[in-house]
């Protein structure tokens, strides 16, 4: 095992381009997705109410960070929706609101979300202020309860599925990092493939070295491979870029693992269904792009409202990858509350491994 | 030291080894010969454990090794027929990667390293990258790797395939040396009935799956002594001068290759008349008639009525 290992890690140093491309590549896409998409848009708002209320909505809207409401006249938004200069305009009102666009774009759930939730809870707050009158001590509770952060972070944690709480820089940057390590994931562990081709396994077998030994070898190195590739990417966003992980950077770097043996166990299984390499090397893309977009990797899997695309996410490793690393940062969730999602990936990822290997053993070549 | 018994290997629509019987003694090289697709592959595969034969049994020194692969495999160095190494490596780091597969200790690693280098000619090369190797090198640091793990019994799958002469000789000249000073055990596959006529001690002919002649090279050539081989070289191939000796009685066999014929006939006929008169009915020169001790190759010519390359 060390040997295959060592011999591994000998060609990864020959050979080490599309590792280091795909790893810079995946930085750059969650570099500049995470900032433009999400939090450079400008979303032009205009009200008929009272100044001072329209701007402490819009004040508290812009605490999410998540886009930028600026005020503005009736016309002007109008005009802008029209033109297509924005990507929507909004008309707040007391207790609703109006989104104007043109053309349905990636933001548009985004921003519905957000106003929803500000709505609702807004909303609510004034159904608590009419069943207890207008008594301003209640009131005063209330916004010392949302100032103080011990009480914010319990109400995220428990109230996750009712509250989405949106983080760009980490959801571009987990998703991305999920996404390409599946490239370097599969790529590494179909060499078993090659070299059955090449009669390179064949070798192994009239060795000492048993048949466990040659698949821990190889798939432990597929997985060293994934792990260093987004444990780079991590580090490089955590301490180069400054993005903030929410105290939960420990975490992520444990929780990456059952997501990547789950993608190693896919790959050996996919490895063992195809005829040929090529075949191989045709469907990861094909796999990958659509584990990405229905697993709620290119976009917030929480906007998605199709049924039949939830269940389906259901099936895709990506989904409780992402749940995982957005729970214990964004979240603030612990080891035991992700434990489910943890539970299925290893799930998921024992039963691929064992009927690829299978599939492996029992084809010639 | 190695018997082979009814040894048989049926894939789903092919029968690709028929029943084949063979043994080989500590120190022999034995060749076995035969034309592309005659099985030998298959059959080493079996004997080496790597395929599991439909029936038959395949026994080292006396004990059947089916259902103890690890036996046969310690003793066994196998050369596969395909260039089985990582071609991003050099030849070093190959030789010390599947040494160190093997378990080979470390100290004697180095030294077991530095020893194949020698055999195989490649020591000046030792840090050039494999791909960078012409296709003669690489059939040598094919050989070496299987050397490594000092084996008693190598088999070898047609191991000069496609290289230049000098490779060729440089690879029989090792096998040779290996056998004469280590008392290595060879099993030698080929096509190439020269090379097997040159390094084999006994020598059994494969086609279709099956053993079609045995024995050591004067006992294979006896199969043609009542037999003559006529070389005719003519100036214009004719299809009637052709057709006109296929008909004559006493003709074996014909093989062509354009403007040379290989007539096979019984040694005590007299057959040159006959074929001086087809000539001169068919108006065909006859530029020179040679007659030839039999080869290999005609053995099998004779056997299958086939060439051994096409
Ligand atoms: N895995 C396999 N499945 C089906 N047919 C095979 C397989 N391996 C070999 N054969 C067939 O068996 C025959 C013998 O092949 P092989 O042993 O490779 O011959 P040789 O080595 O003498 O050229 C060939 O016709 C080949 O097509
Ligand atoms: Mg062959």
């Amino acid at each position: 095992m060390i040997g295959i290992l060592w011999g591994k890690i000998r060609l990864l140093f020959r050979k080490p381009g599309s590792f280091i491309v795909t790893t810079i590549i995946c930085m750059v896409f969650a570099f500049f997705l995470g900032k433009s998409t999400y939090s450079e848009v400008k979303v032009p708002v205009y009200s008929s109410l009272p100044d001072a209320e329209v701007e402490e909505i819009v004040n508290e809207l812009n605490k999410s960070e998540s886009f930028k409401y600026v005020i503005e006249t009736e016309e002007t938004v109008k005009n802008k929706v029209a033109d297509g200069t924005v990507e929507a305009g909004i008309e707040l009102k007391a207790e609703s609101y109006t989104l104007y666009q043109v053309g349905k774009t990636g933001n548009y759930h985004l921003i519905n979300e957000q106003l929803n939730s500000f709505y609702s809870e807004k909303i609510r707050d004034n159904a608590v202020r009419e069943q207890v009158g207008d008594s301003s001590d209640v009131m005063e509770t209330l916004k010392k309860a949302k100032a103080n952060p011990l009480f914010e972070l319990s109400v995220s944690s428990f109230s996750d599925q009712n509250k989405w709480v949106h983080d760009p820089s980490l959801q571009s940057l987990f998703g991305f990092a999920l996404f390409f390590s599946i490239y370097t994931v599969a790529f590494s562990v179909v060499e078993i493939l090659r070299e059955k081709q090449e009669g390179i396994w064949d070798r192994l077998i009239l060795s000492p070295i048993s048949k466990f030994g040659m698949y821990a070898g190889n798939l432990l190195y597929s997985l060293i491979l994934g792990y260093v590739q987004i444990a780079l990417i991590f580090l490089v966003f955590k301490y180069g870029a400054g993005v903030d992980f929410h105290g939960g950077f420990g975490k992520t770097l444990i929780l990456i693992i059952p997501y990547l043996f789950t993608i190693i166990a896919m790959s050996i299984f996919i490895a063992g269904l195809v005829k040929t390499i090529g075949q191989f090397n045709a469907l990861i893309p094909l796999i990958s792009v659509s584990f990405a977009m229905l697993g709620g990797a290119y976009w917030p899997i929480e906007i998605v409202t199709s049924d039949i695309l939830l269940t389906i996410s259901k099936g895709i490793p990506i989904t409780y990858g992402m749940e995982i690393l957005k729970g214990v940062t964004v979240s603030g969730l612990s080891y035991s509350d992700v434990l489910l999602p943890i539970s299925i990936l290893l799930l998921m990822g024992v039963a691929l491994m064992g009927v690829g290997i299978r599939l492996m053993e029992s084809r010639h070549v | 030291m190695l018997e082979v018994f009814e040894l048989t290997k049926r894939f789903k629509n092919k029968e690709a080894v028929k029943g084949i019987n063979f043994y080989m003694e500590k120190g022999e090289i034995v060749g076995l010969l035969g034309p592309n697709g005659a099985g030998k592959s298959t059959t080493i595969s079996m004997i080496s454990s790597l395929v599991l034969p439909t029936t038959g049994d395949v026994r080292l020194r006396n004990e059947s090794v089916l259902k103890k692969p690890e036996k046969i495999r310690k003793v066994l160095g196998v050369v596969p027929q395909d260039i089985a190494l990582y071609m991003d490596l050099t030849a070093r780091e190959n030789l010390e990667f599947f040494g160190r597969i093997h378990k080979i200790k470390k100290n004697d690693l180095k030294k077991r390293i530095e020893e194949v280098l020698e055999i195989i000619g490649l020591k000046d090369r030792e840090k050039d990258l494999v791909k960078t190797f012409s296709g003669g090198m690489k059939r040598r640091l094919n050989i070496g790797v299987a050397l490594l793990h000092e084996p008693e019994l190598i088999i070898m799958d047609e191991p000069t395939v496609g290289i230049d002469p000098q490779s060729r000789n440089y690879i029989l000249e090792t096998v040779k040396r290996l056998n004469e000073e280590k008392q290595i055990t060879v099993l030698y596959t080929s096509h190439y009935m020269e090379e097997v006529e040159y390094l084999c001690d006994r020598i059994y002919i494969m086609d279709h799956g099956e053993v079609i002649a045995s024995g050591t090279k004067d006992e294979i050539k006896s199969i043609l002594s009542q037999e003559q081989t006529l070389v005719i070289q003519v100036e214009i191939l004719k299809g009637e001068f052709l057709k006109g000796l296929e008909a004559l009685p006493n003709i074996k066999n014909i093989s062509v290759n354009d403007p040379i014929l290989k007539i096979i006939v019984p040694k005590k006929v007299n057959i040159l008349n006959e074929i001086f008169v087809l000539a001169g009915e068919t108006n065909t020169n006859i530029s020179s008639v040679q007659i030839e001790t039999p080869t290999l190759e005609d053995v099998f010519l004779h056997l299958t009525g086939r060439q051994l390359r096409d």
